[in-house]
């Protein structure tokens, strides 16, 4: 409770428009980050604006714009299947954006709800994330000297050659396994 | 005895980040066990919740056959 307080204290500070709180409240903001997809059949001049229509929910609830990219065209892995007017549509490529962005917590619905209804996203991704870029893998698979390089071969021997045994031999050999 | 992926640190991993994403993969598409990508508990957890994320979005195949 005393963090809720807190929270809407701040926000009441910054519709003051005051320049240390808004600062304060950038800091404590929980960082958003939703990624879409554009369906293909929009014109590649009019993706900017889809884009548009999200930003616009954005900066209505004052959120701040951290990083985002423009949707590109690319193929998807598999084939994405929705139903649109009784109709079933199938795409295998799509226009593929993201926006990070810090807000209140209680403005996401908004935007959610604008996605969700939006006919040209065909699919979106809202998750909370942190400000920072994401930390890469220094080596990703972990593998041992037993998994990695050369295989371990059998020390080559020299092939037995025959050689010729005298009867003697033989019988002596022979007697002495019978005996 | 601890093995050489002990310094291995993920704290997050991008979903987008497919090309990094590919490499904790099998050919069928499957998720990498954390004896093979010898990453941390909490590490093998943020994979799987980026693969999940990726898979969702069409990034990453469900299955490779």
């Amino acid at each position: 409770m005393a963090e809720m307080s807190q929270v809407s204290a701040e926000t009441s500070s910054q519709a003051n428009n005051s320049p240390s709180s808004a600062q304060a409240t950038e800091g404590t903001r929980p960082v958003y980050e939703v990624g879409f997809h554009v369906v293909p059949t929009v014109e590649e001049v009019k993706v900017g604006d889809v884009v548009e229509t999200i930003r616009a929910v954005l900066a209505e609830v004052k959120a701040e714009i951290i990083r985002d990219q423009f949707p590109q065209k690319m193929t998807l892995a598999y084939t994405i299947e929705r139903s649109a007017a009784g109709k079933r549509e199938k795409y295998t490529e799509s226009y593929f954006g993201f926006i990070k962005f810090a807000a209140e917590r209680e403005h996401v619905a908004a935007l959610e709800a604008q996605l969700r209804s939006a006919k040209d996203i065909l699919r979106y991704l809202l998750i909370e994330t942190t400000r920072e870029e994401p930390i890469i893998a220094r080596r990703a698979v972990y593998s041992s000297n037993r998994l990695e390089g050369e295989t371990i071969k059998k020390p080559a021997t020299a092939p037995e050659t025959p050689g010729e045994v005298s009867d003697e031999e033989l019988t002596k050999s022979i007697d002495a396994l019978v005996n | 005895m601890q093995p050489d992926s002990a310094n291995i640190q993920i704290s997050h991993i991008d979903y987008k980040d497919i090309e990094t994403l590919k490499r904790f993969l099998n050919p069928h598409g499957k998720i990498m066990p954390r004896r093979r990508t010898g990453l941390s508990a909490a590490g093998q957890r943020s994979l799987a919740t980026a693969v999940k994320r990726a898979r969702f979005m069409a990034l990453l195949p469900y299955i490779v056959r």
